[in-house]
């Protein structure tokens, strides 16, 4: 998969541009504890997620497990209903910029015939709101594969009637004929009549994906939600599936949204790329544009951690270093300035990361009674006695704190035992266009926030 | 090719029952290539031709058939008597119309209580685990209450509460067992539920019932049928426990009733009239441990192999 051949250039076909319209999507998962089960958090699986997904293209979406990418996909797919934002399928061109208008403004600023008017695109237009023949059109036209070839098809139930059952489900056709179109379907993906009376088990996993790929195809559906369809796979299985996809998306004209940790399959399959790091998203572009020029410095580990990706040897982003972040507590600011090689005072350091910090010094913990909070940028940390506080406070002040977090830290005092800390506040980053459609959150790029004594920074950065 | 002919509607039918009768036998085939399984089957067999045969081996009592017959010329008769072939009982009742009536009596007893109790087990653990949530919560505690609560202590207390009566001993072990159904059947479902074929039936837009029936049911009920193998030995020996303890009708053919009645006379050296009723018992619910057993080996998804 080194070698990256041309895409052929797809007709357009004369219907709506847009197919998969992402807007502002959340989807949360409450954390319930103890014997009443009372809700003590939420993860933030998907995070305000934004983009949209054009007739014919195939939009790829990278990331680290556990980043919500999966999460993306359910939603598209209708699995899971969002809980704030939505999924919106098959807008009109002026639909789609009347939407973008609607919700770039707060809920709250909205006009009465604004809010009508969005209650209507959602109504008719956004999957977990679509009620009757609508959503039995967008359940036709939006289907799924998914990773694990082996859960993913009833091992009960025979390939026939596998495939046969989204045609029987819409009465689409029956008897022998309904048979002659599974026949068919199977020979689309490179199996065949003699495989109609066989049980899933009786396949390899390549074969049983290709008996997914084929069930997915049966409604003839506009768009296909690609959840890691090859990421069980062996490297040479992987490579016959992924040309076959091709293959398919190029005769039927299908729209993909590719999702996958493996950037190689993203970049041999995808025209444009979407990176997400805990629920957001942080890079967007065209599939050159994010692979030669990536501007996120997590975009850049991503690639520098995929050897046969990893163009510019001499690029400052090291390997990946760290957990990624709990997404119950998403980091304030830049979610990956807990990580980040090219981290500045302005990224969003807090509270947590002083914590943290101090935790990886050994006996900090231990000593700490308490931290109490007044926001993700102020607390008061209690210790065990006044001696170990001021330790603390030398620590934070001293050179073993990266130099960053001492910049962050607008204050640190002591009384007692209790040492308060406070850091700027920041805001959350957004996305902004940097280059012709190619956006990104880094500060680095987008100024936001970016104090002018950090310019340096920015300049030793190449930024 | 073969398959390259285009069958008629009715030949995909056909073919596809052909290939499902195929796999179920050699699931079959599998299962009893276990000698102790083997074992097992054999002793069912016989039994239920047996309890089939029953008419026939013997002459029917009149007016109920499930009556012991009274010979009241012929008390505690030792085995190897002729016409009665394994002795009589201190009512003069013939043990081999006890024994032979006695298996129909099992056989009709057991199939009652495991087919009503899998029908409630399956429905309740079903929509607990199905529907989750509230609904889960509710039905979950109910059976919690009643797993609590020893089976035979539970059934003797149901049984001694409605009086003594074969119908309310059916009763009694119907409202015993079916709570173990439930607890499996709902942990399949959750299980099964979240099988990526499940949200592919989604994806597809096919109903909950549908999915319900066609996905979750087909892959959680194995379990089931094991259980209810074990069951239908496990039923006939709490329910020849409850009828020794009085609990069915005195003179009833049924192996429980038998065996409590002939005990009092095992101090005076009778003992055939305890006896063979006794070792019907046990070659019943050995022989559906042992197919319960070798059936498990078969489908436990564990050690099934793909």
């Amino acid at each position: 998969m080194k070698t990256v051949p041309a895409r052929a250039a797809r007709p357009i076909p004369v219907k709506n541009r847009n197919l998969v319209t992402v807007r502002n999507l959340r989807r949360y998962f409450p954390i319930r504890e103890g014997a009443l089960q009372r809700v003590v958090g939420h993860v933030r699986a998907v995070d305000g997620v934004s983009f949209d997904v054009r007739r014919g293209e195939t939009v790829g979406v990278v990331g680290e497990s556990g980043c919500g990418k999966t999460t993306l996909g359910r939603c598209i797919n209708g699995l899971l209903p969002p809980t704030d934002g939505g999924v919106y399928f098959d807008l009109g061109d002026d639909e789609h910029a009347r939407l973008d208008a609607l919700t770039a403004m707060p809920s709250e600023a909205r006009t009465r015939e604004q809010a009508a008017e969005l209650e209507r695109l959602d109504r008719t237009h956004r999957v977990d709101r679509l009620r009757g023949e609508a959503w039995r059109s967008y359940r036709r036209n939006c289907q799924v594969v998914f990773q694990d070839a082996f859960s993913s098809l009833n091992p009960r139930q025979l390939v026939k009637d596998i495939v046969g059952r989204p045609l029987k489900v819409y009465r689409e056709a029956s008897g022998s004929e309904l048979m002659e179109r599974v026949v068919g379907l199977l020979e689309s993906v490179g199996l065949g009549r003699q495989h109609l009376y066989r049980y899933p088990h009786q396949f390899s996993g390549g074969q049983r994906q290709r008996i997914s790929i084929a069930r997915a195809l049966a409604l003839d559906p506009d768009f296909i939600v690609l959840d890691e369809p090859t990421s069980a796979l062996d490297v040479s299985v992987q490579a016959q599936i992924l040309n076959l996809l091709n293959d398919l998306q190029r005769e039927r004209g299908l729209t993909y949204l590719f999702i996958s940790h493996d950037l190689g399959v993203v970049r041999h399959m995808s025209d444009r790329i979407v990176v997400m790091y805990v629920g957001e998203i942080v890079e967007a572009g065209t599939r050159d544009d994010v692979f030669n020029s990536p501007l996120h410095p997590y975009t850049e580990a991503l690639l520098e951690a995929s050897p046969e990706l990893a163009h510019d040897t001499d690029r400052r982003a090291g390997a990946l270093e760290g957990r990624v972040p709990d997404p119950a507590r998403p980091p304030q600011g830049c979610r990956f300035h807990t990580r980040c090689p090219v981290v500045t005072p302005s990224c969003g350091f807090e509270v947590d990361d002083a914590v943290r910090m101090l935790e990886g010094r050994g006996a900090g913990l231990d000593h700490l009674r308490g931290v109490q909070r007044r926001s993700a940028f102020e607390a008061d940390l209690s210790f065990d006695d006044e001696e170990f506080a001021g330790l603390m406070v030398r620590v934070l002040e001293g050179p073993e704190t990266p130099a960053e977090m001492r910049e962050a830290m607008i204050g640190l005092t002591r009384s007692g035992s209790t040492v308060a800390i406070r850091f700027r506040d920041i805001d959350r980053v957004r996305l902004e266009e940097i280059r012709p459609a190619h956006v990104t959150s880094c500060i680095l790029h987008t100024g936001q926030g970016l104090d002018p004594g950090d310019r340096h920074m920015r300049e030793k950065n190449g930024g | 090719m073969l398959d390259a002919a285009r069958p008629r509607v009715g030949g995909h039918r056909v073919r596809a029952a052909a290939v499902r009768l195929r796999r179920f036998a050699s699931v079959g085939g599998e299962v009893l290539r276990n000698p102790t399984t083997l074992a097992g089957v054999t002793i069912i067999v016989a039994m239920v031709g047996m309890a089939l045969l029953a008419p026939v081996l013997t002459e029917p009592n009149v007016p109920d058939p499930y009556q012991m017959p009274r010979d009241w010329g012929a008390l505690n008769e030792p085995p190897g008597t002729p016409d009665h072939l394994l002795g009589t009982t201190q009512h003069g009742g013939d043990v081999l119309y006890g024994i032979i009536w006695g298996s129909r009596t099992s056989l009709r007893l057991s199939l009652i209580v495991v087919s009503v109790t899998v029908a409630i087990g399956v429905i309740v653990g079903s929509l607990a685990g199905f529907l989750g949530g509230r609904v889960d919560e509710v039905l979950m505690r109910i059976v919690d209450v009643f797993l609590s609560i020893p089976e035979l202590i539970f059934a003797l207390a149901i049984a001694a509460v409605l009086g003594p009566s074969f119908g309310n001993i059916i009763l009694a072990l119907a409202a015993v067992f079916w709570v173990k159904y439930a607890r499996i059947i709902r942990g399949q479902v959750i299980h099964v539920k979240q099988n990526d074929y499940v949200d592919a039936a989604r994806v597809i837009g096919d109903s909950r019932l549908n999915i319900f029936v066609k996905d979750v049911l087909p892959n959680s009920i194995t379990p089931v049928a094991v259980q209810a193998t074990l069951d239908m030995g496990n039923v006939v020996l709490i329910g020849a426990a409850l009828s020794f303890i009085g609990l069915a009708e005195a003179g009833l053919a049924e192996w429980g009733v038998l065996v409590s009645q002939g005990q009092a006379g095992i101090s005076a050296g009778r003992w055939w009239a305890s006896t063979f009723p006794g070792l019907m018992v046990f070659l019943w619910a050995l022989a559906f441990n042992l197919v319960g057993d070798g059936l498990r080996d078969v489908l436990d998804p564990r050690t099934e192999r793909r």
